[in-house]
């Protein structure tokens, strides 16, 4: 199968393209600080910019300490870094994707907004396909009540518009990280239910689970050792879709103001800020939403190959 | 026939009664007295204990969970969902009075999606392998990835901004009472043309791919075959035989493309200032305004589930094997 998925140049471009987008996530605070990687001052040297993954910069607001030698993150600027003299400035040497309305470097905080994109996009998945998995494996493995209530519970999910509910959700119980990540994960499991109960329905009488079941195995060891790793490949496929959905969700949501709180760098609320400067700022519409659109096609071109690359009758 | 309808208007029946306890539930876990979710943010604390108790046994906060329950699901099948915390106003008047914009935009961006997503996804079914089918197959799937406020501001950027043929925002322009009948109309029609668009072209790739899949999965199967091994034509086995077989699982798109039209109109509603549901499901979310929160997001619940009665019902009609067969996958 990887060998099918391997064909595809445009899907390992998109998969090496996630890569990148995951190591500058990861490296966030080393690539966009506007403290140096490593300084020597008069209380000898030091590595301030690694202190941001401990606690976010708590001095943003003072000016740079003297020090006599500095090396500089690639970008100097810290996400939060408001700069009144500069303001909405175009891209130039100093900017490289322009300032927004207070000063603050672009780059910086696209840098930053790619952790809460993938940080959110990851978690609200991974609980999808936990909660989902389960669901679609009780229903497919049981049947009779089990998968009759499963099915109504999806059924009754798929009935609420998808953003009215998680928009509600997240508004009632106060917006950050983890209620999204929380809300976009219980609201959109359906898909991966749907596909391991139909996996579970397929396979759980099949000869190797049969044989299991005539060793004496418990349900749950037949339903977690045996079964759920034959489902797990169409569950990737359908992960790829969720975590593109969760990223464009979470982008909307920082968009309307309803997202990870200000002034956290998102994707989606530096967009906000663009449609207020829509007659002067066109960097600010550009840049951004190129990297939410780039991103989240790669994660959707990945689940798309894979899943020709599952299915035996595609060429 | 009729045992499946019935079947079929039970669930329905049932998922209501679950959408309203899914709804009551969610109300009651939000943190904070109750009282705040029907009056407003107030500082409860600065209320003395008499009016509290007053307030409470006017919205019947002091009932059992059950009774305040059914007092609501009574409410909420009339469509009664209580008095916005913003202007004193039902809820279901500030509610009907949006729908027919909202329904408007919507309407007109189905029309578009479905009007030339099927064609184009037929077409490229029946292409399969050329070179302009697989560039059409890339171009959708790349449109599907778009973010949709995106869109919006870029077709903003380029018609309202840089060249200024169509208007920024709003359903009418300031002026709009003072022109003659047919100005209005165009006026109206140029108004609409970006929010259309901004919420036309992901259901137009949604259906474009659909229909494209619904067709290759028809022409893979036997009966096309044999059609083709009798002599029939190209063209005559796509035109008679596998054409009607592949627009049948169209319908359940339908209910499908319902509710994700509702989630863009708040997106698209709030970008361009359009006077609709979404734009009021928007302002009463920042206002805290949780009887109307509530009221839209049952009401839209509900009409999702109508949607897709509607198309399973038809759905029944058009295949034979759904009503007949085992139950269909939700």
């Amino acid at each position: 199968m990887w060998r099918r998925f391997r064909r595809s140049r445009l899907a390992l471009t998109a998969l090496a393209y996630i890569a990148f987008m995951t190591f500058v996530a990861a490296l966030a605070p080393l690539l966009a600080n506007r403290k140096p990687l490593l300084a020597h001052g008069p209380s000898g040297w030091s590595f301030p910019a690694f202190a941001d993954y401990v606690t976010a910069d708590p001095d943003i607001d003072l000016p740079p300490r003297v020090e006599t030698f500095a090396l500089r993150a690639p970008i100097p600027y810290s996400p939060n870094s408001v700069d009144l003299p500069s303001r909405l400035d175009a891209p130039d040497r100093a900017h490289f994707f322009g300032t927004d309305d207070l000063g603050r470097d672009i780059l910086a905080r696209m840098i930053h907004g790619a952790r809460v994109s993938l940080t959110v996009g990851f978690f609200a998945t991974l609980i999808a396909v936990i909660v989902g998995s389960l669901l679609g494996a009780v229903a497919g493995y049981y049947g009779g009540f089990a998968d009759w209530l499963v099915s109504r519970t999806i059924e009754l999910v798929l009935c609420f518009p998808f953003l009215f509910l998680v928009l509600g959700i997240v508004a009632l119980f106060k917006p950050s990280l983890y209620t999204i990540m929380i809300a976009l994960g219980l609201t959109s499991w359906t898909h991966e239910a749907r596909y391991v109960r139909g996996e579970f329905l397929r396979i759980r009488d099949i000869d190797f689970a049969q044989a299991a079941r005539a060793s004496g195995a418990r349900d749950a060891r037949i339903i977690f050792r045996h079964l759920l790793p034959n489902a797990l490949a169409p569950v990737l496929v359908s992960a790829s879709f969720g975590v593109a959905a969760a990223i464009l969700t979470e982008s909307a949501l920082s968009f309307l103001g309803l997202g990870v709180p200000l002034p956290t760098a998102s994707w989606g609320s530096i967009l906000s800020a663009a449609h207020e400067h829509i007659d002067d700022a066109w960097w600010l519409v550009l840049f951004p939403g190129l990297a939410i659109f780039t991103t989240v096609a790669s994660f959707n071109l990945v689940g798309e190959r894979f899943r020709d690359a599952l299915d035996p009758r595609s060429e | 026939m009729r045992a499946y309808l019935v079947r079929r208007l039970l669930y329905a029946l049932l998922t209501f009664v679950g959408i309203t306890i899914a709804t009551f539930t969610l109300i009651h876990s939000v943190p904070g007295d109750p009282v705040t979710f029907y009056v407003g943010r107030v500082n409860v604390g600065s209320l003395s204990a008499q009016t509290l108790a007053a307030i409470r046994h006017e919205f019947h906060l002091d009932e059992p969970l059950p009774r305040q329950y059914l007092r609501w699901l009574r409410g909420a099948v009339t469509l009664d969902f209580g008095r916005s915390i913003q202007d004193r106003r039902p809820v279901r008047e500030r509610i009907l009075e949006k729908l027919p914009n909202t329904f408007e935009l919507n309407f007109l961006a189905f029309l578009l999606a479905a009007g030339l997503g099927i064609p184009i996804g037929l077409w490229s079914a029946a292409h399969s392998g050329r070179l302009a089918e697989r560039a059409s197959a890339v171009g959708f799937f790349l449109i599907y990835s778009l973010p949709s406020f995106w869109v919006a501001l870029l077709l903003i950027e380029c018609f309202a901004v840089r060249y200024e043929i169509l208007p920024l925002l709003g359903r009418v322009s300031d002026d709009y009472f003072e022109l003659s009948a047919s100005a209005q109309l165009a006026d109206r029609m140029r108004h609409l043309v970006l929010p259309v668009l901004t919420l036309a072209y992901a259901q137009l790739a949604i259906f474009a791919r659909f229909s494209k899949s619904a067709l290759t999965e028809v022409i893979r199967q036997d009966f096309i075959t044999a059609a083709r091994a009798k002599g029939a034509g190209t063209a005559a086995v796509l035109w008679h035989h596998a054409l009607r077989n592949a627009l049948i699982p169209l319908i359940t798109l339908l209910g499908i493309t319902i509710p994700y039209l509702l989630s863009g109109s708040v997106i698209v509603e709030q970008i361009f200032q359009w006077d609709g549901i979404g734009l009021l499901y928007y302002d009463s979310i920042l206002m805290r305004d949780y009887p109307t929160v509530m009221g839209l997001t049952v009401m839209t619940a509900i009409v999702t589930l109508f949607a897709s009665l509607f198309a399973d019902v038809l759905y029944a009609f058009a295949d034979p094997r759904v009503r007949l067969g085992e139950e269909a996958m939700p």
